[in-house]
């Protein structure tokens, strides 16, 4: 069980929050072609360590939240509003 | 000719029969079904400071911030999400809060009536706080949790805008309409070690 620091709502228990996936993806320019879009859509990493994701407090505030978690050890070091920044750690 | 909304009724008039319910004993709560009228209040777009002032002086309230509540004798305002708050008045008449909410925020705010979408509900006494922890996962100790704070976290496994009143404590317990029976089925069962005594809707 993780307890996420809700920027907005302070530590909730993950079973209030969706995982969203890869908080880094970036959409391509409209003209980048089909290849782009379908990394876009489809192609995410699977690293062992630190990743950006989104989290949706679905059951509380209703926001979208960006979380730093670290994929073997489940460690949460930051959480940040959807439009801030957040920094890995050099693996 | 002119067909008028029917009455919110809420679904609790048949689930929450008045009475003792549970143990019988001094560690009793309380529980009572309110009749309110609810709106759900938005800042548009870049509007927030309006929308603060334009509340602050046809309402006579400050919004509060993230994790709190604000009350007037006739108004409480309970933040929900960013730029978000509900209101909650006693009921008058069918849609009164949205129309004086509206008219008091003009442009700089999204009113939606949230009346018959939601139910009210109160539980006081010494023990609400022990029966509460039973399905709610927030830390509602005093140092944790106050009169003032508010927050919205599942309770029972039902989404729930949670307040604290005073320190008897009593909570405010804001639920879908559509699961206040489902909702209630939980908290009467959660109460029964201490006992329960429902009074009639107000
Ligand atoms: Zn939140």
């Amino acid at each position: 069980m993780h307890r996420i620091d809700c920027p907005w709502c302070g530590v909730r228990d993950e079973i209030e929050f969706a995982y969203r996936g890869d908080a880094t993806v970036k959409r391509p320019e409209a003209g980048a072609g089909v290849d782009a879009f379908y990394a876009y859509v489809y192609e995410r990493g699977n690293p062992r360590g630190w990743h950006i994701e989104w989290w949706h407090h679905a059951a509380g505030c209703r926001q979208w939240i960006k979380v730093l978690r670290h994929t073997l050890t489940h460690e949460i070091r930051a959480t940040a509003k959807a439009g801030d920044t957040v920094t890995a750690p050099k693996p | 000719m002119p067909v008028s909304a029917p009455e919110p009724r809420s679904p609790l008039v048949q689930a929450l029969k008045p009475g003792r319910h549970g143990a019988v004993g001094a560690r009793q709560v309380t529980l009572r079904a309110y009749r309110r009228s609810l709106v759900q209040l938005q800042a548009r777009k870049g509007r927030a400071a309006d929308l603060a002032t334009a509340v602050r002086q046809g309402l006579g309230l400050a919004l509060p911030p993230p994790g709190r509540a604000e009350t007037s004798p006739t108004l409480a305002a309970i933040w929900i999400q960013p730029s978000a708050w509900l209101l909650c008045a006693p009921y008058l008449a069918e849609g009164d809060l949205a129309r004086s909410v509206r008219a008091a925020v003009g442009s700089a705010g999204a009113v939606v009536d949230q009346t018959h979408g939601k139910s009210v509900l109160r539980l006081s006494g010494p023990t609400a706080r022990a029966v509460l922890e039973t399905g709610c996962r927030i830390d509602l100790h005093p140092r944790a949790f106050a009169p003032g704070q508010a927050a919205a976290t599942p309770v029972g496994h039902i989404d729930c805008i949670l307040r604290q009143l005073d320190n008897a404590p009593s909570y405010e317990l804001i639920v879908a309409s559509t699961l206040a029976e489902a909702f209630v089925d939980w908290l009467l069962h959660a109460a029964a070690a201490y006992g329960c005594e429902v009074l009639p809707p107000d």
